[in-house]
């Protein structure tokens, strides 16, 4: 948690906008993302934090600015491309496959690292790197006992750990969260929480959260989003003593 | 040389026509398209349940009054197609209600095969409309087919109105984009598909009461006329009423010129010398535009699903 | 496992066997069975598994046909491709245009890439018959199978052991696909397309994939067929062909592996009887269809499927009573429409109408050796008793099926 400013961040927005016709939702967000931290985003409903999180992973283009990851301009590259290089996102509605076992859910998101997405030569069931990896996977997120369930038919945080099971199965050094506590109950939500805390360990994560004790005890650094612009970034407790966040998003905190 | 401006003129409104007796079977098609996500391969079947009607009822109660009882009835089935079949499986999926419609298209044909044989039969128009309109160089153009034109044309003069003047067009425009959202304001969305679903049916059945007259009138006329209805809403983008006149009246100009052009690629490659060559070579390059002409609709369907996927008019996906 | 195993080993006996048990006339309708299984099951393979709804799959079976046509006269009798392996040609054919196809088709997803496959199909349709070389025009092209490996090939019994080979050795690859990476990640395609990309996926690539194998093995259903009539006709790529395996393969069931191959081999076995039997065959076929859509959405597998959940739930006396009483019921409700249908085909029938307009009443219609008076309410009794008493057993299967829930 130092100040140092030569760190040359890993993932970084610049001047980033984004427009729907007549409509600027991103308007200039700078953001630098430094390796390893975890870092969160918060801001009011229809800030732009999810067009924010599309625009970094590839399901939007960027209307303009540059999108930098690990050195490398991805603006506008598709999300798989995105994915390859190294980044991972989750969803905030719960994106998994319904009809699939948890294990398959998990295997399906580990195949594509081992290039086998066009092998039609081995039964699947052979290949052991495959195998042992999904279930230390599925140990990471503690669903090893439910593997065989049906993705559809589990419980919603359960289906929140298979979510980020699967987003973390391509081993990616950016990770991006999208609202990861959802919907949960205070118990679920410090559960995920310490989840989320060990299974990122080494890697760099991008939150977005509205529960505000999960942000200011996992977020190292925080940034505020309001009308598509970051208004400011610093420490939980700057930002809590920062005037501009106050006015704007803090003192709603209790309202929603 | 007048001739030959004769046939081009004679082509092109021939082509007119055509286009916009397409257009009149397409237009329900894509508005239902637009709004319900589902793509009623039955459509076609009521342009053909339309024709039957009013073929059966001629002989009662008279040319006039056979189509617009054939456009009600074509109506009725239409509706009785949503609430009773498309309505249970909606729950099901898109692919599920494509395959039902599809279903029900098969059952529509045998059925109408089963009542009135496996042939065409003799639906013909009235004497009192088989008058030329008038005459261009030394061929008449028979005044059934402006009749054809004039219908169509009011047809989207009056769907457009009804669309974006009234209120009731307001609310099935707002259907047609946000169903759910239109219903949490408390419009009786079930309603509003029904009737649509219906008003697109009576609509193909009044376009096969009128054409069916002249042209043939037989159990596979759905299947002729429905792939092409599925190409003009394609090109012309879902749910776009403008789209589906620009590209009806494209693909009937488009095809009836091609049929007139008995030339092919050889012989434009015979302008830069490169004739011999490409007559040797034979297949494709020696088909005239004339035999080809059936065929081009597709390629322009297929051309518009790769370079401009939501169609020429339709909304940007 | 040992269940299944030993059920396939015996189906595969019985099929060995076919030729011994059954008529020169039936022999060639197995092999018409064999054909469409096969269809069905590349078919299924993409809309079930990767959930790809095709609308033009004749275009591949066709271009199988063709291809084989054109390999069986050019290299037949050459020791180059002997007459058995003939059908790698089709799978050739299929493979090359189902990527080219597949590339455009897969670009849209859902309804437009059913249209796309319509359009590419009619397309071909529209085609074929100008293309005198490829196609042969509208009469088509014709061959004859050459002789190899010590066996004629004339006799219809070679040609079904052929066949079934074929068949055989297709399905499996199917089955094998299914548990290999790449068939695994069909369904994750068919459930969550649009997840697939975020993890890396080419989704796109993968679409086409699905599309090009399952084309491959339409093009093997396709030069079967060639190689069994020795002729191919631009009428391979008619959009009933398309329907047909869509029909035969959602009446079988596109949830299960074997759903689809039982349903064609059903559906063209009732074909081969009903058409002598019927003229309203094809109405019939819709009917089922519309029926399975509405009421047995996974089709015949997933009926037996349901089956098998009930006697797991309620025993074997109680699953019994329910198939007997649904048993009872499609007897009785098929009985008395397909009277109905009978007695109006014939009664709209041309010949009819003519007798008709000669006699001073209607005159009575002859259906199963027996006379019918149209206008005799004993007549429509008889439907209209079967119709009730077949509604009243099923509403009894399914309220003791509800119970059992």
């Amino acid at each position: 948690m130092t100040n140092d400013r030569t760190v040359i961040p890993i993932l970084s927005l610049r001047g980033l906008r984004k427009s729907f016709g007549a409509a600027e939702i991103i308007r200039g967000v700078d953001l630098d993302l430094r390796a390893g931290e975890r870092h969160a985003l918060i801001g009011p409903n229809g800030a732009g934090k999810s067009t924010l999180f599309h625009l970094i992973s590839g399901n939007l283009r960027p209307s303009a600015g540059e999108i930098v990851l690990g050195g490398q301009s991805i603006g506008g590259w598709s999300p798989e491309r995105v994915n390859r290089h190294g980044l991972a996102r989750s969803f905030q509605i719960t994106n998994i496959f319904p009809k699939l076992s948890v294990f398959e859910n998990v295997r399906i998101a580990v195949m594509q690292r081992h290039r086998l997405q066009y092998n039609a030569w081995r039964r699947i069931e052979r290949i052991g790197a495959l195998r042992e990896e999904t279930e230390r996977l599925l140990e990471q997120v503690r669903l090893q006992h439910q593997a065989a369930t049906l993705g559809g038919e589990m419980t919603y945080s359960a289906q929140r750990s298979l979510e980020l099971a699967m987003t973390l199965a391509s081993n990616p050094q950016v990770v991006l969260l999208d609202e990861p506590m959802a919907g949960m109950s205070s118990e679920e939500t410090q559960y995920t929480a310490e989840l989320i805390r060990e299974v990122t360990a080494g890697r760099t994560l991008l939150l977005v959260e509205h529960d505000m004790d999960v942000v200011f005890s996992l977020g190292e650094r925080v940034s505020v989003l309001v009308y598509g612009q970051v208004i400011a970034t610093g420490t939980p407790d700057e930002i809590r003593r920062h005037d501009g966040v106050r006015e704007a998003y803090l003192g709603e905190e209790h309202a929603a | 040389m007048g001739s030959a401006v004769d046939t081009l003129v004679f082509s092109l409104l021939n082509g007119t026509v055509y286009g916009l007796l397409l257009f009149m079977v397409s237009a329900g098609l894509t508005l239902v398209f637009g709004m319900m996500g589902v793509l009623n391969f039955a459509h076609a079947s009521f342009y053909m349940l339309g024709a039957y009607f009013a073929y059966t009822l001629q002989g009662l109660v008279g040319f006039g009054p056979a189509v617009v009882a054939a456009t009600l009835l074509s109506g009725a089935v239409g509706v009785v197609v949503e609430r009773c079949f498309l309505r249970r499986v909606h729950h099901y999926g898109h692919a599920h209600e494509l395959l039902l419609t599809f279903g029900l298209s098969f059952i529509i044909a045998e059925a109408i095969k089963l009542f009135f044989g496996n042939h065409p039969v003799d639906y013909r128009i009235p004497p009192a409309l088989d008058v030329a309109a008038f005459t261009l160089g030394r061929q008449q153009y028979p005044a059934y087919r402006v009749l054809m034109a004039a219908v169509a044309l009011a047809m989207f003069g009056v769907l457009w109105l009804l669309l974006t003047r009234t209120r009731i067009g307001i609310v099935v425009r707002a259907a047609i984009h946000k169903p759910r959202m239109a219903q949490a304001l408390g419009h009786n969305v079930q309603l509003v598909f029904m009737g649509v679903f219906g008003v697109g049916a009576a609509l193909a059945g009044l376009a096969g009461a009128i054409a069916g007259a002249f042209y043939t009138t037989n159990p596979n006329m759905a299947l002729e006329v429905g792939v092409m209805a599925f190409v003009v809403v394609v090109v012309g983008g879902l749910g776009s009423l403008g789209g589906a006149m620009l590209a009806s009246l494209l693909i009937g100009i488009v095809t009836s010129l091609a049929v007139g052009v008995d030339r092919s690629l050889a012989d434009l490659l015979a302008v830069v010398g490169a004739g011999a060559w490409a007559e040797g070579i034979g297949g494709l390059l020696t088909l005239k535009l004339s035999s080809l002409a059936a065929t081009l609709p597709f390629a322009l369907m297929l051309l518009i699903l790769l370079v401009r996927p939501s169609g020429l008019m339709g909304e940007k996906a | 496992m040992r269940t299944t195993l030993s059920l396939v080993a015996a189906g595969v006996a019985l099929l060995a066997a076919l030729p011994a048990l059954l008529p020169a006339g039936l022999l060639i309708a197995s092999i018409q069975m064999l054909i469409a299984a096969l269809f069905a099951s590349a078919y299924g393979m993409l809309s079930g598994r990767a959930g790809m709804l095709s609308f033009g799959h004749a275009a591949y079976f066709g271009i199988g046909a063709f291809a084989t046509v054109h390999a069986m006269n050019a290299l037949g009798g050459t020791g180059l491709l002997p007459t058995p392996l003939m059908p790698l040609v089709g799978a050739a054919a299929g493979l090359a245009v189902g990527i080219v196809a597949g590339w455009f088709a897969t670009q849209r997803s859902g309804t437009s890439f059913a249209m796309i496959t319509l359009a590419i199909a009619e397309l071909l349709h529209a085609l074929a018959p100008q293309l005198k070389g490829l196609f042969g025009g509208e009469s088509g092209l014709s061959t004859m199978r050459a002789p190899a490996w010590g066996l004629g090939f004339g006799s219809t019994v070679q040609v079904y052991y052929l066949t079934l080979a074929w068949v055989l050795l297709c399905l499996g690859l199917l089955y094998f696909h299914s548990r290999t990476p790449a068939g695994r990640l069909m369904l994750a395609l068919r459930e969550n397309g649009h997840r697939l990309r975020f993890l890396g996926y080419d989704v796109h690539g993968l679409g086409v994939s699905a599309f090009a194998i399952s084309a491959m093995f339409s093009g093997v259903a396709g030069a079967l067929q060639a190689l069994g009539n020795e002729a191919a006709n631009y009428a391979v790529f008619d959009a009933g062909v398309s329907a047909g395996v869509v029909l035969n393969s959602t009446i079988g069931g596109v949830g299960s592996f074997l759903g689809p191959a039982l349903g064609a081999a059903l559906m063209t076995f009732f074909g081969y009887a009903a058409s002598d039997a019927t003229q309203s065959w094809l109405l019939y076929q819709g009917v089922l269809f519309v029926l399975v859509m509405m009421f047995a959405p996974a089709g015949l597998a997933g009926l037996v499927a349901a089956g098998a959940r009930l006697v797991e739930r309620r025993g074997w006396r109680t699953a019994a009573s329910v198939a007997l009483l649904a048993a009872g019921a499609t007897v009785l409700l098929g009985a008395g429409g397909v009277f109905i249908v009978e007695m109006l085909q014939r009664l709209c029938s041309q010949d009819y109408r003519a007798l008709a307009q000669a006699a001073a009443e209607l005159p009575a219609v002859r259906l199963l050796e027996r006379p019918w008076s149209p206008t005799a309410l004993s007549t429509w009794m008889l439907p209209a008793g079967l119709l009730a008493c077949g509604t009243v057993l099923a509403v009894v299967a399914r309220r003791r099926v509800g119970s059992a829930t």
